[in-house]
């Protein structure tokens, strides 16, 4: 086991004349599950295939503990570990199965290359087998299991082996969605068990914010942000942080900072805010400016005396709560209310939670407040 | 709702009959030009290896006094015999050189077809289009130097000239039609090997090869049927002690006084094995090809 440390990495498929990951600088921390979140295309893939070793940077380091895995600087190769001997365990969404082996042998292959006795091998393939509820199927052959189990297999194959860095490239994906979140489940539990550094990429924010114990957010070959999944949702550094973690989405407002009677108020074309009291110092300069303000469905109250004024346009139930989407102004925007009745009313009244409120620069998407 | 479905299906199948049930003139015409068109080019195909057949269990003097599509009156293995007393060395020349040197040019264009479908190296695409040219290359072009080159080699007259040969200039072919399979062989697989502490021959080895027999097994078949059937090679590289039962076919029309019933058995012996061949492995025949040649496009 060991931490993973990537130092400037550049990877460019054009020899430099286009970056898809431009000079990413990150550590994960030995036994930790980190999960590299982003749309696609945005160099997560990218970046775990160069960590394997499948792929190599043009520019940078990889270290694995103290050990240099990879040493390329401007696109000539000083050091690079070949993925056989890098001791990695990875699994791909396409499961990648070898067709012709059985289950077992599946397994076993990567121990017998290495040359594990025999008993040894046996015994890890039947624990692991039995951790993951497959024992039943290790005389199959992959063509005769079902999704589910083949998912299964790739994961067993992959932590029998005792590796020092665990990767996983989307392996969720092809799963329907009930056994998605029992698979989750399990692979949280097995990787905390067995604490092995893991590196786990995903577009799929739920999975990112129920795994993670260290979230990497990129875009376009960059790291937006990284941090715990509380810290990356309630401290988003900028609006595309904001807008990609939380379902249903983050409400964006465009308001103005104004001075009234020398205190800041938030003014939007149909209600204005008072600025509360820890947020006045950040907000001084922009004072005559536009702002933009964020505020998280589950954070507007439907309350008697709240500030905004909304007209309900549609209501979702979700059992325990209800999805209300109203119009505020031109805008239309989601209230997360936490009850189980919804609300009667066709026109509410909205307070926000006044220690909750996201404000970003309009010009470079930062956020504002502390 | 069910029901809906079964009457709009019983309606449709009701339509469908009429159509049969009234045929037009002009499609019955068509149908039976068409048909005395097939009949006849079966008849032309098909004359020609009735009348060996027939020819092969004759007589000699029977041969001589009917014609060639007439039954045998009396059934006799004479000509078969007396063939195989021409064939029976070259028959065995034939089998050692077809057996090796299709396994060489296999072997060969498999490893050629792996590298070039799932390693990324300079000049990849070069290295197969210059295959894919030699392929088209008319082996009477390079003949004489080929056969100097043997000679050098002190392989002339020699079973394993014709089995080096084959191999080599079977190459091309085999790398063009594995390759094709091999791109099917999915790179997560190769990635995923790579990782479990493969490098590239523990691959092919314990992963391409194992998935891929139906290439291989294609692939070696049609080799050993053109290595079989090959003349050119045999003529020039053969010699006399080794030469391969083609070429002893051929001399056996041509020394013999118009022994027909022997020519005849010589040729069945010689086409027997090339078309259990076919008869057995006629399907993976027939897909492997069209799979080469699509994918190699």
């Amino acid at each position: 086991m060991a931490a993973i440390t990537i130092k400037d990495m550049s990877v460019s498929y054009n020899k430099g004349k286009s970056y898809v990951l431009d000079k990413l600088n990150l550590t994960v921390q030995d036994g930790e599950f980190c999960v590299f979140l982003g749309p696609s295309g945005c160099g997560k893939s990218t970046a775990m295939h160069c960590v394997a070793g499948l792929l190599e940077p043009v520019d940078g380091t990889i270290h694995f503990g103290e050990e240099l895995m990879t040493e390329v600087s401007g696109g000539k190769k000083k050091n690079f570990v070949p993925p056989q001997e890098r001791n990695i365990a990875m699994v791909f969404q396409e499961y990648a199965l070898y067709p012709n082996m059985t289950v077992r042998k599946n397994m076993s292959f990567a121990l017998e290359t290495k040359k594990a006795p025999k008993e040894e091998i046996n015994k890890r393939v039947d624990t692991m087998a039995k951790m993951l509820s497959i024992d039943h199927l290790l005389d199959r052959r992959p063509a005769e299991l079902s999704g589910g189990q083949r998912q299964r297999v790739a994961l067993g194959r992959a932590l029998v082996r005792d590796p020092q860095v665990f990767l996983l490239d989307e392996p969720l994906g092809n799963l329907d969605a009930k056994l998605r979140d029992q698979v989750r489940y399990e692979l949280k539990k097995i990787q905390t068990q067995l604490g092995i550094t893991t590196i786990y990429v995903t577009h799929d924010q739920t999975e990112a914010m129920t795994m993670a114990d260290h979230i990497v957010l990129m875009k376009d070959g960059h790291i937006m942000q990284e941090g715990t999944p509380n810290e990356l949702y309630n401290h988003p550094n900028c609006e595309f942080v904001a807008g990609f973690l939380g379902t249903p989405q983050i409400n964006l407002f465009t308001v103005r900072v104004t001075e009234v009677n020398g205190a800041l108020v938030l003014n939007a074309d149909s209600f204005s805010l008072p600025v509360p009291v820890e947020l006045v110092a950040c907000l001084k300069p922009y004072a005559g400016k536009d702002v933009h303000l964020g505020i998280r469905p589950s954070d507007l109250l439907i309350t008697e005396d709240g500030l905004i004024p909304a007209a309900v346009e549609s209501i979702e139930p979700l059992g325990d709560a209800h999805l209300v989407y109203v119009r505020i102004g031109e805008q239309v925007v989601v209230v997360k209310h936490a009850e189980e009745e919804a609300p009667a009313a066709k026109s509410l009244k909205l307070s926000p939670n006044p220690a909750k409120l996201h404000l970003f620069d309009p010009s470079t998407e930062k956020r504002i407040n502390p | 709702m069910q029901n809906h479905v079964g009457i709009e299906r019983s309606r449709e199948a009701q339509q469908a009959q009429t159509v049969k049930i009234r045929p037009r003139w002009h499609m019955t015409v068509l149908h039976i030009v068409y048909y005395f068109i097939m009949v006849a080019f079966l008849v032309f195909y098909m004359l020609p290896f009735w009348g060996t057949v027939m020819t092969s269990f004759k007589t000699n003097s029977e041969v001589m006094t009917s014609t060639p599509i007439t039954p045998p009156t009396e059934w006799t293995l004479e000509g078969y015999a007396s063939a195989m007393e021409e064939l029976g060395m070259p028959l065995m020349t034939s089998l050692v050189v077809t057996i090796f040197g299709a396994a060489g040019s296999v072997f060969l264009g498999s490893v050629c077809a792996y590298a070039l479908s799932k390693w990324r190296f300079k000049l990849n695409n070069v290295f197969f289009i210059a295959l894919v040219a030699a392929t088209y290359l008319p082996f009477q072009a390079i003949l004489i130097p080929l056969l100097q080159t043997i000679n050098a080699l002190n392989l002339y007259d020699n079973v394993w000239g014709l089995v080096l040969v084959h191999s080599v200039f079977g190459m091309p072919m085999c790398t063009v039609m594995m390759r094709g399979y091999y791109a099917d062989v999915p790179d997560a697989l190769i990635r995923q090997a790579m990782i479990d502490g493969n490098g590239m021959w523990a691959i092919y080895r314990k992963i391409v090869l194992p998935n891929t027999m139906i290439a291989t097994i294609t692939t070696f078949v049609f080799q050993c049927t053109s290595i079989w059937n090959e003349m050119l090679f045999a003529l020039v590289l053969g010699g006399y002690d080794s030469k391969p039962a083609t070429i002893a076919l051929n001399e056996l029309a041509g020394t013999m006084a118009a022994e027909f019933n022997v020519q005849m058995a010589g040729s069945l012996i010689l086409a027997l094995p090339v078309l259990v061949l076919y008869i057995f492995m006629g399907k993976y025949l027939i897909s492997g090809q069209m799979s080469g040649a699509v994918t190699a496009s």
